[in-house]
């Protein structure tokens, strides 16, 4: 009998709320499974049907880092670090701004493209841009391996010292991304009009990080004064930061990462926040 | 053993009325929230809801359910009846959490398992393998679950050697029989049964409440949305009348189906539009009213002895000269069974209609179509009215614009008194019996 009490699994309790709890974060961790099954699919998805596969996670990065190259090559332009070589110094950027990107962008439709599940059966709905980031995330990982011949073909020598740090670096750039995709899947949800605002954004936000170019270049022309206002972006900062551990480039502004640091902590939870304020309706506004 | 399994306290849902809001824009909202802020009343305060059906719409919103208090306990079977918009899909798909109710708080004990639509979440470029594991994950079995599975579902959906296509290869039928299979070895504590009754073959009708059934005797709590009334009869031991938003009786279903009958026998046999701008048209046509009505006297009725002639009379406007028209009606049961469709072309004609397909003038028109007495079965059914240029195109259509019942007055079963519950139609046919 006593076994059998065990066995009965306790009644739980919805209905409309607005108080913030972690509870959404502890049922995304009961629910890991089906996030893998969700990042599972996004993976074989992207890859069906096309001849190169798993290479265009490869490709995307180095095409990217090639066009700019040859972009500045033509325009006579240093955009790059006096020290360092330029072609490991916008690979970096470029695997960066592709994590935020690329998340960015499938997150953001996430919800709304799986509405006819969403809007069927219940699970947490937070899974379906997390797996877009997972996604993200994974082609970061795979494009990474590109550094090590790009370094080498460059001559460019890799400051092992520091270059652990990469690791929390990114992993700094992975959890802004997840705020600011718990903004944008759920906005997109309810108003359409953030999924068509998008593609602007991303490439005004490709330019207004250093993506292309490395910061020393607009140190000069943004002064001490007011470098921590750009740098405040983390993407700014996180791409700086990678540099500096990697290549031992300049360190960002210590004000600069702090307010990053802030902006960061503030776009994951008040993220989730909406995200749950957003989600109780989105059965019906979806 | 009688341990509660689903619990709802004063359970109301709120939806916004309006197309436009249906897409919200963002300049909207922040011009609200901007206006909000000046006007602290403007938040529309959760107001308790009154029991009157005009209150059901109030200032841009609608009470889709309204103080719901129900408790089932586990192992229960229960119905929920009641027409179209009473709220019983809002309930379910409440206590499925897809839907978050505005007042109250809802209990679940364990995992909810809904088929409210098979196959949901099938992705048509993944195999049949890799769609099996993603479907079961998001309907909530965990991955070892579904690997000790795996073998039993194939076998039961009957599609081994697709195994590895893609699922947009497969054919409807073999995507519906893989999607029920995941779906019935999902082992839930509570089950939610919406329509799937009504939609697909009877095979896979009949499996379904085999499947309802087989989870009841389990103690399980299966939950049941149909308008199939004899399945909620034989199936539930208990069901709940929803009407308006509201949960108006908790009974035996035998009861419940009676209550839900009389009320839906309210009404006519008559279905008039007398706003032009409410009524279905296009520019050249425009309905006017349909009507049901036995042949022993003129006025519609919405009760029509089996042993009478029934005569279904569709009323038009022809708004331009010169328009081809032709009339035709489509008749379902109270299942949703397709009984039959007619139009008034020669070919499917006693006689010929002299009106068919010729050019109208402007004007009013009334086609009549006759049953035949001792055709239909003792039972509720529905008309849809379609009219176009040519039988088989549509350019004004109205479905399920009137229902009837067909009564049993004993005229044709003077030597059976049995049920005659089951068949369609129930026709008087020539029978003889000659010794060989």
């Amino acid at each position: 009998m006593a076994n059998q009490q065990d066995s009965i699994p306790p009644m739980q309790f919805y209905g409309p709320t607005d108080r913030f709890g972690f509870g959404q974060l502890a049922e995304i961790w009961r629910t890991r499974e089906l996030l893998y099954s969700f990042f599972l699919r996004d993976l074989l998805i992207r890859y069906r049907q096309v001849i190169v596969g798993v290479l265009w996670v490869l490709l995307q990065p180095l095409m990217g880092m090639l066009i700019f190259m040859g972009l500045f090559f033509v325009l006579g332009t240093n955009a790059g670090s006096s020290t360092v070589a330029f072609a490991p110094i916008i690979l970096t950027g470029m695997l960066c701004w592709q994590l935020v990107a690329s998340s960015f962008r499938d997150a953001t439709g996430s919800l709304v493209n799986y509405r006819h599940v969403v809007t069927k059966i219940y699970f947490p709905r937070m899974l379906l841009p997390l797996a877009s980031l997972m996604c993200a995330v994974f082609d970061f990982s795979i494009g990474s391996v590109l550094m090590l011949p790009v370094c080498v073909y460059t001559g460019t020598s890799i400051v092992w010292s520091t270059a652990w740090l990469a690791i929390p670096i990114a992993l700094w750039l992975v959890l802004f991304c997840a705020g600011c995709i718990a903004w944008l899947s759920a906005l997109n949800a309810h108003y359409r009009d953030v999924g068509y605002a998008l593609p602007f954004v991303l490439q005004l936000g490709m330019f207004v990080s250093p993506v292309v170019y490395d910061v020393e270049r607009l140190r000069n022309l943004l002064t001490d004064r007011w470098v921590w206002l750009y740098e405040a972006n983390p993407i700014a900062t996180c791409i700086g930061l990678l540099r500096w551990s990697l290549f031992g480039t300049q360190l960002p502004s210590l004000l600069g990462m702090a307010v990053a640091a802030m902006m960061t902590c503030f776009i994951c939870v008040s993220g989730l926040a909406w995200f749950q304020h957003a989600d109780q309706q989105l059965a019906d506004r979806i | 053993m009688s341990i509660e399994s689903i619990q709802l306290d004063k359970v109301s849902k709120r939806f916004r009325l309006g197309a436009n809001n249906e897409y919200g824009r963002l300049t909207e909202a922040i011009a609200s929230g901007v206006k909000s802020l000046f006007r602290k009343s403007a938040v529309i305060a959760a107001k308790r809801p009154n029991d009157s059906f005009s209150d059901r719409i109030e200032a841009g919103w609608f009470w889709a359910l309204r103080d719901i208090e129900l408790s089932i306990q586990s192992g229960e079977i229960v119905g929920i009846v009641g027409r179209n918009g009473a709220g019983k899909s809002t309930l379910l798909k409440i206590l499925a959490r897809i839907v978050t109710p505005t007042q109250g708080r809802v209990g679940v004990r364990g995992r909810v398992g809904s088929l409210l639509e098979v196959g949901t979440g099938f992705h048509p470029e993944l195999t049949g393998r890799e769609n099996v594991f993603l479907n079961g994950a998001i309907l909530g079995m965990p991955r070892s679950e579904i690997r000790k599975r795996f073998d039993e579902i194939v076998a039961f959906a009957e599609i081994d050697s697709f195994l590895e296509t893609p699922v947009k290869r497969y054919s409807s039928g073999m995507a519906v029989r893989l999607a029920f299979a995941v779906a019935a070895h999902l082992e839930p504590d509570v089950l939610i049964i919406d329509e799937v009754l009504s939609v697909g073959d009877q095979a896979f009708q009949r499996k379904c409440l085999g499947k309802a059934s087989q989870l009841g005797a389990q103690g399980r709590t299966v939950l049941v949305v149909s308008h199939n009334l004899a399945a909620v009869a034989n199936l539930c031991q208990r069901a709940v009348l929803l009407r308006d938003g509201l949960l108006v009786a908790d009974d035996v279903p035998e009861r419940i189906i009676d209550q839900y009958l009389s009320e839906m026998r309210a009404g006519d046999g008559q279905r008039v539009w007398e706003d032009d701008d409410s009524a279905p048209s296009c520019r050249e046509i425009r309905l006017r009213s349909l009507s049901v009505m036995g042949n022993r006297s003129d006025a519609p009725a919405n009760e029509v002895d089996i042993d009478q002639e029934i005569i279904i009379a569709v009323e038009y406007k022809v708004l331009v000269a010169d328009t081809r028209c032709s009339v035709q009606i489509q008749v379902k049961d109270e299942t949703g069974t397709y009984v039959f469709w007619s139009a008034n072309a020669p070919s499917m004609n006693l006689e010929p209609d002299p009106w068919f397909s010729k050019p109208h003038p402007v004007g009013t028109f009334r086609s009549e179509c006759r049953i035949p007495a001792n055709f239909l079965n003792d039972s509720r059914y529905f008309v849809s009215v379609l009219i176009g240029p040519e039988v088989g195109i549509v350019s004004v259509r109205q479905d399920s614009a009137l229902s009837f019942v067909v009564h049993d007055t004993g005229a044709m079963r003077q030597e059976y008194t049995g049920s005659w519950l089951g068949p369609v139609i129930r026709p008087r046919l020539a029978w003889t019996t000659t010794i060989v």
